[in-house]
């Protein structure tokens, strides 16, 4: 099993600042929030994480080799973990590009010596500055020479969807590279993020977790297809996470109808969306919506949607939202398990997870 | 083998750009392609049977890069309804190829446009 999608915490930002040149280190320090990274205008109303886990007093579940090891590795019996930082990823949302790359690449070499050296069954994805794709694009460059990188990862929350032609560099640079671009809801209405869905800041934290997780992936999603990206980078493939995936086959519909309509504003595109997102586009499982008792009708719009070769299994662990493999084995139809659980994934990611010896 | 029928004046269809005639019970439309030449096809959208020939006739537009665009001199009429392309060649539907009008021969004598449908 290829867990796609797990989250580590900074236990300490000391770790973290050890690897940013000491000159910038107090700046850091000094910042309200921790390492100057936005925060939620919502926290969870309880807790972000699981609460059946054991971590260190003082720290995040999710801050330790040992940690992830016991309880997704080893628990879970994941073969591959992919680590997408949780905190640190908000730095592609600090009004300052500047200390965000510097952070940046001291994330990725924390990543490197702290996490990646520790466990060879872990794999590591590139934060970087998307709000400075230049600079981005030459971190991607540099941390892709480790093979243990298998992904970039852009947040959900951004300042304009990630189809424009300003965010080229990034992609360019991961479809040089070889990686994925991997996008995560989160961020939305955060920092420099624009306001998530499209009427304004909503209320709750549920309002956010129902809608703008899933409206950001959605926007970038189209907006890659529109702006054909992949026209212009046809080997680059991109990931969505934790987004939902159940309004998949609605929006692709949707598209190649307004596609049909529209083609002459657009008219790079030769062929439908929904062609191209099957050709270019995977998704991870968690969270797969609960359908009360309609998985089998589910299952039946996702295949229309060519989920059974795109599906990526992920836990999000150690969100509050996880998702156990067992209990997703059991929903999947049984064609589709291998797939999901791993094949898809190992195709996507090619050689940089065949390092590992299951 | 149908007829020739006439359907209406090139002034007329110059100055309004389509006549809409009925040959043999079915409606039939002649529309004025970007070249100047008149092009016959059903008046019924193969989708949801829009009055097609009122939609906006032009030429195809492409691109060779994404953010730019050119005319392809192929000339298309998009549907009034919902806007899908025929191309008035071959009837075809740009985006859904399954789909076709039917379109049919014109000739103009002595100012008069005629059709074989």
């Amino acid at each position: 099993m290829i867990d796609c999608d797990v989250h580590i915490e900074i236990g300490d930002p000391e770790d973290v600042l050890a690897y940013v040149e000491p000159v910038q280190r107090d700046w850091f320090r000094v910042q309200a929030q921790r390492l100057g990274l936005p925060g939620y205008p919502w926290a969870h109303p309880d807790s972000f994480f699981r609460h059946d886990l054991e971590y260190e007093p003082g720290r995040f579940p999710g801050s330790t080799v040992a940690e992830v090891r016991r309880d997704v590795l080893d628990a879970l019996g994941a073969d591959v973990g992919i680590l997408n930082s949780d905190e640190a990823v908000y730095l592609s949302l600090m009004a300052n590009p500047y200390r965000a790359a510097e952070l940046a690449g001291a994330h990725n070499r924390w990543l490197q010596e702290r996490w990646l050296d520790e466990e060879p069954r872990l794999r590591g994805a590139i934060l970087c500055t998307a709000q400075d794709p230049v600079a981005a694009a030459a971190e991607i460059r540099r941390a892709a020479q480790d093979e243990r990188f298998v992904h970039v990862l852009l947040l959900g929350g951004a300042e304009r969807p990630y189809g424009e032609p300003r965010y080229l560099p990034i992609f360019e640079a991961a479809a040089e590279c070889g990686l994925p671009v991997a996008i995560h809801s989160g961020g939305e209405g955060m920092g420099i993020a624009a306001p998530s869905g499209g009427a304004g800041l909503p209320t709750f934290y549920i309002e956010w977790h129902t809608l703008g997780s899933s409206g950001s992936i959605m926007a970038h999603l189209v907006s890659l297809l529109v702006n054909g990206v992949f026209e212009r980078l046809p080997t680059l493939k991109v990931l969505l996470l934790e987004g939902g995936i159940a309004w998949l086959p609605g929006i692709l519909w949707r598209l190649d109808t307004n596609w049909r309509a529209l083609r002459f504003d657009t008219p790079w595109l030769d062929r439908k969306p929904s062609e191209v997102a099957r050709d270019h586009i995977k998704f991870t499982t968690q969270p797969l919506e609960h359908t009360d008792g309609h998985d089998e009708l589910l299952f039946q719009m996702l295949a229309a949607a060519g989920a059974p070769d795109i599906l990526c299994f992920a836990s999000d662990y150690p969100h509050w939202d996880f998702d156990d493999p067992a209990f997703m084995l059991d929903r999947l139809p049984e064609e589709w398990r291998d797939g999901v659980m791993h094949g898809n994934a190992a195709t996507l990611y090619g050689s940089r997870l065949g390092l590992v010896s299951a | 083998v149908s007829e020739w029928a006439g359907v209406g004046d090139v002034s007329t269809l110059e100055r309004e750009g389509r006549i809409v005639a009925r040959i043999g019970g079915r409606a039939i439309g002649v529309v004025l392609a970007p070249d100047g030449t008149p092009r016959a096809l059903r008046n019924r959208c193969p989708h949801h049977g829009a009055p097609l020939c009122l939609g906006v006739v032009q030429e195809r537009v492409a691109a060779d890069l994404v953010g730019s665009y050119r005319l392809t001199g192929e000339p298309i009429l998009r549907c009034p309804w919902h806007g899908w392309e025929f191309d008035l060649e071959s009837g075809r539907c740009v985006e859904e190829p399954s789909l076709r009008v039917a379109v049919y021969p014109v000739k103009v004598e002595d100012g008069r446009i005629f059709v074989r449908a």
